[in-house]
């Protein structure tokens, strides 16, 4: 076990059988994995071997994984967070999902380095964790309530504790079985994509509620201290970072603005100036109230809003982040920042993924168009804030019209019928999030090859294909151009190694950790855990975390028919940033297989993954 | 030797643009609301332009000062006369400028934040001014 970084203890929870108890965290797992949705993902793999192609994500046998990374809880900036990881119900695949705030730093706190979750209770039940007792408790008095009504509750379940607290819960589209519910952390943050809420509403998880009083112990804290301030320095003299802080990650509209980045009516449009103009970053100022922080996090980046009168009024709460903007703004069409809180809001206390949820309405909202929804209101049409946010309500409750939303567009589409496939934007059945890979070619490679699907958080490519990150150890170019094809397989590889080390496993904040170096990173890691990390070590680390998740998908069906993206990305604009542009999928894909060593049916080849100490994997893979 | 053979040269070409930007109302308008003095400090050759929004000219939006003058700016960019240029053609991620330290900026970062939006038309202004200008060789 490492001097640091780790409690080395893991709460089992067995929900059929209403029992807890803590065992070792196995010194393996750190060693190969790291920790977060490394170990998480292999946890899932010990758990169910081949079974993990077979199991119904919403049946007692599908785990469902929580985990701190070694530098949750030290109070370096961007490392307060928490990844879980289950198999997703939206997409079918191997889901992951990561949440800020303080849920991860209560957890460490509180003795503990994640949570597996096992079976599914009979009746509602929700999680009390301290450094004593883990207890499993009836939640009848929860279920059916929202998310911030359940935060509260259970905070005041530990109102009387000390030290450090977190609740987190699911909302009725969770209970409901949403394939893309979301859970709650402390009514302001979210394990918001694939559908880990949906899991929990399976298991009758209604939440859990942590207090912990003990900061995990790092290896040299004097060194960690140093990190601390040096970083914190930097952050201040780092302009993205500043942006943050001033107009939360919405200040990437206007940025977007330049490079063609933001998607807008379900990535048809070019340009859209007049309505961007009305909901970028300093439009939300109007409403703003305070700003609030993740865990020991200098950045503070999330933006609190209240909308105090006419129809969209809201309660003072979480402002709505760039993806939900853009998702339902940009994409929907939808210009009133009063809208947007609300549309914020209602996701968020109903327990949805804003981006699937947004990118779904968008597509039904094309679809309405183009008459393939005949039982649709006739005022559901772009623009139309009020019909889009009945539409939301009712999707948690699988109800009216919202019952076709509340399946995700891939499922939807398949009830509509086969002309509504041509306005999907999905990979692997998850809604490609807010950033136009014909902006970024890189960023259609990644949405392709990614493993939870279209995804912009699992790896590194956006922000080195668009400069606001630099890691010269991985001795890439010196900077890309977005809108070219040339070299980008190379850069993806890259990007997702890493990526799966510093979005996956360590835990760092994607955003946040444009303040850290190379040094910075492996310096932090070496301090918290005592342990001799190198940046090669580290890549080493992710890559085959990246094989095991791949492996995860490939016994879940995923071939090279499945890296692909949908014709509604490649279809080139006639305005904006992007314009005429669009992805050589085939040459970035060839390359890309060749690197990773894919067979044609996108399978990992032999050796590479008995190089990677993958090599159980083999027989699953390759049963002749 | 950088795209611009002297200072002279940029002035015509970065001040020119900016100074047709000032009459625009839709653009200069919205520069004029952020009252800003913004100064531009450029290298390679060595030059400076300052946009004055707190006063605006005669004709104009706002006041472009060509070379060195007493205002005190509020806001303070800094670049390769290089990288100007290509920024104003359109041809450079802003994000990533400003992470490399190819420009820094220092100021306060909600002003220059909104005029982000407001100054996206130059880039097409700029193209058209060069033009005019017969300098079809800047614009490869």
């Amino acid at each position: 076990m490492s001097a640091g970084g780790y409690t080395g203890k893991l709460l089992w929870v067995d929900l059929t059988a209403g029992t807890t108890g803590v065992r070792p965290l196995d010194p393996g797992y750190i060693k190969d994995y790291l920790g977060g949705s490394g170990i998480g993902a292999k946890i899932l793999v010990d758990l169910l071997g081949s079974e993990f192609g077979r199991v119904d994500p919403f049946s007692a046998q599908n785990p469902l994984v929580f985990m701190t990374g070694p530098l949750t809880g030290s109070g370096l900036p961007a490392t307060g967070r928490l990844s879980a990881c289950s198999k997703s119900p939206l997409t079918g695949i191997y889901g992951e999902s990561s949440v800020g705030g303080s849920l991860g730093a209560a957890l460490k706190y509180a003795g503990l380095d994640g949570i597996v979750i096992t079976g599914a209770a009979a009746r509602p039940s929700y999680l009390k964790i301290n450094p004593r007792e883990a207890l499993l408790l009836p939640a009848e008095n929860l279920w059916g309530l929202d998310t911030y009504q359940t935060c509260d509750l259970l905070m005041a379940e530990v109102a009387e504790e000390r030290g450090l607290k977190a609740a987190a819960c699911i909302g009725p589209a969770g209970e409901n079985l949403v394939p893309f519910a979301s859970v709650a952390v402390n009514k302001g943050h979210f394990l918001g994509r694939t559908g880990i809420g949906a899991v929990m509403g399976a298991k009758k998880l209604k939440g859990l509620v942590v207090s912990g009083r003990t900061a995990p112990p790092s290896a040299d804290e004097a060194a960690v201290s140093l990190l601390k301030k040096s970083i914190t320095a930097g952050m201040k003299e780092n302009i993205v970072l500043q942006s943050l802080h001033v107009y939360g990650t919405n200040s990437a509209l206007d940025l977007a603005l330049f490079s063609g980045d933001v998607p807008i009516r379900n990535w048809a449009l070019g340009e859209w100036n007049e309505g961007i103009a009305k909901i970028n970053g300093p439009s939300f100022d109007a409403v703003l109230t305070g700003r609030k922080t993740c865990f020991a996090c200098p950045v503070v980046c999330k933006r609190e809003v209240e909308v105090t009168e006419g129809p969209f009024r809201t309660g003072r709460g979480p402002g709505p982040e760039y993806e939900t903007v853009a998702s339902f703004g940009t994409m929907c069409l939808i210009d009133s920042v009063e809208a947007l809180c609300k549309l914020n809001e209602t996701c968020n206390r109903l327990g949805m993924d804003t981006i699937t949820a947004g990118a779904t309405a968008a597509f039904l909202l094309e679809a309405a168009e183009n008459g393939l929804l005949p039982d649709t209101p006739p005022g559901f049409s772009f623009g139309n804030a009020p019909a889009v946010l009945e539409m939301v309500k009712e999707a948690a409750y699988r109800r009216g019209g919202g019952s076709l939303l509340a399946a995700g567009s891939r499922e939807a589409a398949r009830r509509v019928g086969p002309a509504a496939k041509a306005f999907l934007t999905t990979v692997k059945g998850l809604e490609a999030p807010m950033h136009d890979p014909r902006a970024g070619h890189g960023m259609g490679l990644a949405y392709a090859t990614g493993y939870r699907g279209a995804c912009h958080m699992s790896d590194l490519t956006m922000g080195i294909e668009q400069g606001s990150s630099l890691f010269p150890g991985l001795e890439l170019p010196d900077c890309y151009e977005g809108q070219s094809s040339l070299g980008k397989a190379a850069m993806v590889a890259a990007a997702q190694d890493l990526g799966s080390i510093l979005g996956g496993a360590a835990i760092f904040c994607l955003l946040g950790v444009t303040g850290y170096s190379e040094a910075d990173i492996v310096g932090a890691l070496q301090a918290v855990t005592g342990e001799d990390h190198t940046l090669e070590s580290l890549l080493e680390q992710g890559r085959r975390i990246w094989y095991l998740k791949r492996v995860l998908n490939n016994l879940c069906g995923v071939s090279r028919e499945d890296d692909q993206l949908p014709p509604r990305l490649l279809q080139p604009l006639d305005t904006g940033g992007a314009a005429g542009s669009v992805p050589d999928m085939e040459l970035m894909l060839s390359e890309y297989y060749v690197l990773r060593d894919l067979s044609p049916r996108g399978l990992p080849g032999v050796e590479t993954l008995r190089k990677l100490g993958l090599g159980f994997a083999v027989p699953w893979l390759y049963p002749d | 030797m950088g795209v611009f053979k002297d200072a002279e040269q940029l002035y015509q070409c970065i001040a020119g643009m900016m100074e047709i930007c000032s009459e625009d109302q839709a653009m200069g308008g919205k520069i004029r609301e952020a009252e800003l003095v913004i100064r531009f400090v450029y290298s390679d050759p060595d030059s400076q332009i300052t946009v004055d929004a707190k006063n605006p000219a005669p004709h104009g939006y706002f006041t472009v000062y060509r070379g060195e003058n007493d205002l005190e700016p509020e806001v303070v960019m800094e670049m390769k006369a290089d990288v100007a240029h290509r920024f104003w053609l359109g041809k450079v991620n802003l994000v990533s400028a400003l992470t490399r330290g190819e420009m820094k900026a220092r100021g306060p970062i909600p002003k220059i934040m909104k005029l982000l939006p407001a100054i996206k038309p130059a880039f097409a202004i700029y193209t058209r001014h060069l033009q005019n200008l017969g300098y079809q060789d800047l614009l490869a």
